[in-house]
C-alpha cells in the first residue's frame, strides 16, 4: 500500500493543482476537432491526475473518494456510450456508427450531426480510458492484493 | 523591427544564457545537492524568461494567454519537484560533499 | 526571424547532448533523475520553437502543456518510489 507522504508542501500543491488538471483534460477531449487531442489523450491526462492524488495522499485516503465500485461503473459507462451510439445508428436504418442517420433524431444539418456523433464517442472513450488507467495503477501498486484486503 | 520584437529577442537570449550556465553547473559541481541547486533554479528561471519572450512576440491573443498559463504552472510545479527529489536524496542517505581539511 | 529561432533551437539541442553525459555517467540514480528533469525542461522550449518556425503555434501549445504536466508527475513519482527504499509498502 502506498503510504501517505508526510510533507506538507507536496500535499498542498497536489491538492491545488488537481482540479485544474481535470479541467484541462476536459478541454483536450472537447477540442479534438481543432487541435491535437481527442478521447485517448484526454483520458490519459484524467488518469494521470488521479495517479498524482494517489502518490501524494496515499492509497487508502484516495479510495475513500473513488471506490473500486465507482471505477468499474465509469469504465462500463464509457463502453456503453460508445456502443450505444453505434447501435442507435443501426436502429435508425444505417450502418454501425453511421452518424449521418442521427440527423433525423436531432433535427440538425447533416454535417453537424456527424460532428456531434464523433464528440459523443470521444467522451465515452475518455471515461473508459481514465477508469482503466486508474484501476491498473492501483492493482500493480498493491501487487494484486487489493481484493484480499477488502475481504478482511 | 518593432519594439516588441526587440524585447522578445532580448528575453530569449537571456533565457539561453541561463540554460547554458545551468548545464555547466550540472556537469561540473561536485555533489548531488549542489547539482540540484543548479538545475532547479537555473532551469526554472530560463524557462520563465523564454516564455515571457514568446508572449511578447505573440501579442495579446489567445495563444499568448495560454503561454502565460504554462508559465504559471512551471513556476508552481518545478520547485516542488526539486524539493521532492532533494527530500528523497536526504532520506536515502546521500552524503553531502564536505571541503577537505588541509593536512598539516 | 526564422533563422534566429533555428539557431536558438540548435543551441538547445547541443545543451541536451551535454546533459546526456550526466544521465549516462551520473554515479547513482538520483543524478540521473535530476538530469532527466533538466532534459524535459529543454524539450518543452524546443517544442514551442518548432511551433514558431512552422508558423503553427496553436497546435504546439497544447502539446507542450501536456508535456510539462507529465514531466512533473514523473519526477514526483520517481522520487516517491526511491524514498521508500525500493518498495512501495
Amino acid at each position: 500500500m502506498i503510504q501517505i507522504s508526510d510533507d506538507i508542501i507536496i500535499k498542498t500543491l497536489a491538492r491545488v493543482l488537481v482540479p485544474f488538471i481535470l479541467l484541462y483534460a476536459l478541454y483536450v477531449i472537447m477540442h479534438g476537432h481543432h487541435s491535437p487531442g481527442g478521447g485517448f489523450q484526454g483520458g490519459v491526462i484524467l488518469g494521470a491526475s488521479l495517479v498524482l492524488l494517489v502518490i501524494t495522499h496515499g492509497l487508502k485516503d484516495t479510495q475513500k473518494r473513488i471506490s473500486e465500485k465507482s471505477v468499474a461503473i465509469f469504465s462500463s459507462l464509457g463502453v456503453l456510450i460508445y456502443a450505444g451510439i453505434g447501435v442507435l445508428c443501426l436502429i435508425l436504418l444505417g450502418n454501425f456508427l453511421d452518424y449521418s442517420k442521427l440527423a433525423i433524431l436531432l433535427n440538425v444539418p447533416l454535417a453537424q450531426a456527424r460532428s456531434l456523433g464523433i464528440l459523443g464517442v470521444e467522451i465515452g472513450v475518455g471515461l473508459a480510458v481514465m477508469a482503466v488507467m486508474f484501476s491498473i495503477f492501483c492493482n500493480i501498486a498493491t501487487g494484486g492484493k487489493q481484493a484480499e484486503e477488502d475481504n478482511d | 523591427m518593432s519594439i516588441t520584437t526587440v524585447l522578445a529577442v532580448l528575453f530569449m537570449v537571456g533565457g539561453l544564457f541561463f540554460f547554458t550556465t545551468a548545464t555547466i553547473g550540472l556537469l561540473r559541481f561536485p555533489d548531488f545537492f549542489t547539482r540540484l541547486h543548479a538545475t532547479g533554479k537555473g532551469d526554472t528561471l530560463a524557462v520563465l524568461l523564454f516564455l515571457v519572450g514568446f508572449c511578447f512576440y505573440e501579442g495579446f491573443t489567445l495563444t499568448g494567454l495560454k503561454i502565460v498559463f504554462i508559465a504559471v504552472f512551471m513556476f508552481l510545479a518545478q520547485p516542488t519537484a526539486t524539493h521532492a527529489l532533494s527530500r528523497a536524496g536526504l532520506r536515502c542517505g546521500v552524503k553531502p560533499w564536505m571541503k577537505k581539511e588541509d593536512k598539516k | 526571424m526564422d533563422t534566429f529561432f533555428v539557431v536558438i533551437g540548435m543551441g538547445l539541442c547541443i545543451l541536451v547532448l551535454f546533459v546526456l553525459y550526466r544521465v549516462v555517467y551520473g554515479p547513482g540514480v538520483f543524478n540521473r533523475v535530476a538530469a532527466l528533469s533538466a532534459i524535459g525542461n529543454k524539450t518543452l522550449i524546443i517544442l514551442l520553437i518548432m511551433g514558431f518556425v512552422y508558423h503553427r503555434v496553436e497546435m504546439f501549445i497544447d502539446i507542450s502543456m501536456v508535456y510539462a504536466l507529465l514531466n512533473f508527475i514523473g519526477t514526483i513519482a520517481a522520487s516517491k518510489y526511491l524514498e521508500m527504499e525500493g518498495s512501495i509498502s
